[in-house]
C-alpha cells in the first residue's frame, strides 16, 4: 500500500519533471533544491518525492493531509537511499580519479589496439558457433563485434524448412563464408552454399575419375538436351547422350543412370551421359551375333548404329563388298537394319559392326538392303561356321605341331614345300604363260 | 570502500572485444568521453573507463552482497539470454531473460500475485494434482505453468523489489531502466556506443553484442557478488 503511494507520487513527479528535461536526471522545480545541488544533478528523487509529499496530496482528491503524512512517513526508503547515494558517489570517484586502480596505461591500450583488430572480408571462411536458430535463419558468434546472421535461403544447396534440417542447432561450430558485410548494426551475412558448392563439384570430379554410374533426376528438358540434378548441382545431358529407347520428353521428372562427361567448374559446365552409363549392362555381346540396330547418324567414314543402347561404328568398308563412295547412299538416319558385331573394345566402348558379311552375294547392301535384312540371319550362321571351322581347323594344326616339336626334331619343322602344299599342287593343266 | 582490485586485464577485454562499439554513425553524442576513437567506421571505447568503473560496479556490488542486499539481471537480447540466466544461476540472484513485462516492479503487487500463482501451479504439478483433472483443464493450467516458467522463472524466489539491477542493453531493457528510476533503484548498465549514459547510475562502457563481451563482463560483476556473500558468511 504505502510502497504504491509513495511510488504513485514519484511518478507524479517523473511526469512533470520528464517533460522539462530530457534523458537528464529529474531536476526539481525548486523546494529541496539545497539537497540537489549538494549532490549535482543525481538524486533529485529525494527532494522530488519531498516535492510530491504537496503535488501528491492535491492529486488525491480527498484526506489531503493523511496523504501527506503517510508519504512523508515512507518517502525517503532508507536502505535504498543510502544505496543509491552510494552509487552516485562511485560515479562521482570513477569519473574523477579515471586511473585509480586500473591495472594498464592508457598508451597500452592505444598499442594493443592495432594487435585486436579483427577484419572479415567478403569471401573469407570463418569458423562459428552457432547460439540461437529462429525461424528464419541461425544467429551465429564469429568473434567480430556482433554476431552474424545465417539466412534460411543460404544456409543449403536444398531447399529446407528450417536450419535445423542442415544440424545446425545452438552449440554447434562449423566453417561459414563471408557474404555480406557489415549492415548497419555491424551484422555480417554468411553463407553455406559457397562451401558446398565446392564440396559438390570435388565430389564430381572424383566420380568422374572413378567413372561411377551415379543417378539424378531430369529437371527439364531444353533445345539440345535436358537438365539434371546431380549431387545438388544442374548437369546437362545432350540429346545424343541420352539412350535411346527413352524418348527425352518422357525423360522428365525421372531418375536416370549417369556417368560424368564433363566436370570443369571455373566454366560450370558438368555434362553427363546416359547411353554411357546404359552400356555398361550390354557388354555381353557376342561376336559375331547379329543384331538389329538403328542408324544413328550417318558421317563420311561411316555410320554411327545404336544397338541396345550402345552405339557401333559401320565402317564404310564394312558395309557392302561393292566399294562405296558415300554412306549416305545406302544408309540414311533411322534406318532398320541387322548388324553383326565384328569386334569390340569395353575398355573405350566401343563396337565394330558389318554388314559385310551379311550379304547373301556381294553387292546386295546397295541393291537389294530388304534382302540382306532377311537372309541376315542365315549368312550369320553361315559366317560362323566358318569361323567355327576355321578355328577348330587352327586348333589341329596347332596340335599336330605341337606333337611334332614333342618328337624332338627341333631344328626340323618339315620341308618348306611341304609346309606350302607344294606337294599336292596340282600343275598339269596350267596352260603356258606364253605362247609359244 | 575499496576492499581489493579486480582482476581487470587488458587482454582479456580486448579478446572478448569489449572495446568494440557500434557504427559511427549511430552513436550518441552524449558518450564522447568515452569513446576512444573511430576506426573503419566504428567506435571504439576507453577501456581505461571501462576499467574504472567496472571496478567500482565491481565495489558496489561486493559492499551490497555483504549487506544482505537483493540483485536482479535483465538481459533479453538473443545474444544475452541464456548467459543471463547461467551468470544469475551461479551468483544466485534473480535474472530477466525473456521479455521484460510492463510494470514488473512499478506493479510489483501484480506481479507477486503472478508469482503466486506460479508457486501454486508448481506445487499442484510437482504433487501430480493436475494429471487427475480431465483433460482441457489439465492442457490449459499447463500452458499457463510453461508461459509463467518462461516470463517469471528467473523472478521466482523474488519476495520484494532488488536492491540493485543490472541491465546487459540499455536500448532494449528500456522499459526496466525507466522502471527503476521512478523507483530509485542504483542501476549498473553497459552502455554501448549508441546509448544514454546519464540514464542509469554506474555506466560500463562496453560492447553490448557480442557475446564473449557480455559474457565477460557478467562474469567479473557476479564474481564480485560471490565474493560479498562469502565474505558476509566469514564475518557471521
Amino acid at each position: 500500500m504505502e510502497i504504491a503511494a509513495a511510488a504513485m507520487a514519484t511518478r507524479s513527479v517523473a511526469v512533470s519533471t520528464g517533460v522539462s528535461g530530457e534523458g537528464c536526471r529529474r531536476s526539481t522545480l525548486g523546494g529541496g533544491a539545497a539537497a540537489t545541488v549538494l549532490l549535482g544533478m543525481k538524486n533529485s528523487r529525494l527532494s522530488g518525492v519531498k516535492l510530491a509529499s504537496t503535488t501528491g496530496g492535491a492529486i488525491i482528491a480527498g484526506g489531503v493531509s493523511r496523504v501527506q503524512c503517510r508519504a512523508a512517513a515512507v518517502a525517503t526508503p532508507r536502505v535504498k537511499d543510502n544505496l543509491l547515494a552510494e552509487a552516485e558517489q562511485r560515479w562521482e570517484r570513477a569519473l574523477e580519479t579515471p586511473l585509480e586502480g586500473v591495472q594498464f596505461t592508457y598508451e597500452e591500450f592505444a598499442d594493443a589496439l592495432s594487435k585486436y583488430d579483427f577484419s572479415f572480408e567478403i569471401g573469407d571462411t570463418v569458423k562459428g558457433i552457432v547460439f540461437k536458430t529462429d525461424y528464419n535463419g541461425a544467429l551465429i558468434d564469429i568473434g567480430a563485434k556482433a554476431p552474424a546472421y545465417l539466412p534460411l535461403s543460404e544456409a543449403c544447396i536444398y531447399k529446407l524448412k528450417n536450419v535445423e534440417e542442415m544440424g545446425l542447432v545452438a552449440g554447434v561450430e562449423e566453417e561459414f563464408s563471408i557474404i555480406r558485410d557489415d549492415d548497419d548494426n555491424g551484422r555480417m551475412i554468411l553463407s553455406l552454399k559457397k562451401l558446398q558448392y565446392d564440396f559438390s563439384w570435388e565430389r564430381c570430379r572424383q566420380l568422374q575419375v572413378d567413372d561411377v554410374v551415379i543417378r539424378g533426376k531430369a529437371l527439364s528438358a531444353n533445345r539440345g538436351g535436358v537438365v539434371v540434378e546431380v549431387e545438388g548441382l544442374r548437369g546437362f545431358v545432350p540429346f545424343s547422350q541420352i539412350s535411346a529407347r527413352q524418348n527425352p520428353e518422357e525423360v522428365v521428372d525421372k531418375e536416370l543412370p549417369l556417368k560424368f562427361l564433363e566436370v570443369d567448374e571455373e566454366r560450370t559446365r558438368l555434362v553427363l551421359s546416359n547411353r554411357k552409363a546404359v552400356a555398361e549392362n550390354h557388354v555381353a555381346f557376342g561376336i559375331g551375333s547379329v543384331v538389329v540396330g538403328t542408324v544413328q547418324t550417318v558421317k563420311p567414314y561411316g555410320a554411327f548404329i545404336d544397338i541396345g543402347g550402345v552405339s557401333g561404328l559401320l565402317h564404310i568398308s564394312q558395309i557392302s563388298h561393292d566399294r562405296l563412295t558415300t554412306v549416305e547412299t545406302v544408309l540414311s538416319p533411322g534406318d532398320k537394319l541387322k548388324v553383326m558385331i565384328l569386334s569390340q573394345d569395353k575398355e573405350r566402348g566401343r563396337i565394330s559392326l558389318s554388314t559385310k558379311k551379311l550379304e547373301p552375294t556381294p553387292g546386295d547392301m546397295l541393291r537389294n538392303p530388304a534382302l540382306v535384312y532377311e537372309k541376315a540371319d542365315e549368312m550369320a550362321k553361315t559366317f560362323r561356321q566358318r569361323v567355327a571351322q576355321a578355328e577348330a581347323a587352327a586348333r589341329a594344326e596347332e596340335l599336330r605341331l605341337q606333337q611334332e616339336g614333342g618328337l624332338g626334331l627341333r631344328g626340323n619343322f618339315g620341308s618348306t614345300a611341304e609346309a606350302l602344299g607344294l606337294n599336292e599342287l596340282d600343275l598339269a593343266d596350267i596352260p603356258p604363260a606364253v605362247q609359244v | 570502500m575499496k576492499q581489493k582490485s579486480w582482476d581487470i586485464h587488458l587482454e582479456e577485454m580486448m579478446e572478448a572485444g569489449v572495446h568494440f562499439g557500434h557504427q559511427a554513425r549511430k552513436w550518441n553524442p552524449k558518450m564522447t568521453s568515452y569513446i576512444f576513437t573511430e576506426r573503419k567506421g566504428i567506435h571504439i571505447l576507453n577501456l581505461t573507463q571501462t576499467a574504472r568503473f567496472l571496478s567500482e560496479a565491481c565495489d558496489l556490488l561486493a559492499n551490497a552482497a555483504s549487506g544482505g542486499k537483493q540483485f536482479l539481471i535483465v538481459g533479453t537480447k538473443y545474444q544475452a539470454a541464456d548467459l543471463v540466466a547461467s551468470a544469475a544461476t551461479r551468483a544466485r540472484c534473480h535474472y530477466v531473460n525473456k521479455k521484460w513485462l510492463g510494470g514488473m516492479l512499478t506493479n510489483w503487487s501484480t506481479i507477486e500475485t503472478r508469482l503466486q500463482r506460479f508457486r501454486d501451479l508448481e506445487d499442484k504439478e510437482n504433487m501430480g494434482l493436475l494429471n487427475q483433472l480431465p483433460k482441457k483443464e489439465a492442457a490449459n493450467l499447463k500452458r499457463q505453468l510453461a508461459q509463467l516458467r518462461k516470463n517469471l522463472g528467473g523472478i521466482k524466489y523474488m519476495t520484494s523489489l532488488p536492491d540493485i539491477v543490472i541491465i546487459i542493453d540499455q536500448q532494449k531493457e528500456f522499459t526496466a531502466i525507466q522502471e527503476c528510476i521512478t523507483l530509485g533503484i542504483p542501476t549498473i548498465c553497459l552502455v554501448d556506443t549508441d546509448c544514454n549514459p546519464d540514464l542509469t547510475d554506474i555506466p560500463i562502457p562496453a560492447n553490448d553484442d557480442a557475446r564473449a563481451s557480455i559474457r565477460w563482463i557478467l562474469n567479473k560483476l557476479t564474481s564480485a557478488i560471490r565474493e560479498g556473500r562469502y565474505n558476509s558468511m566469514e564475518i557471521k
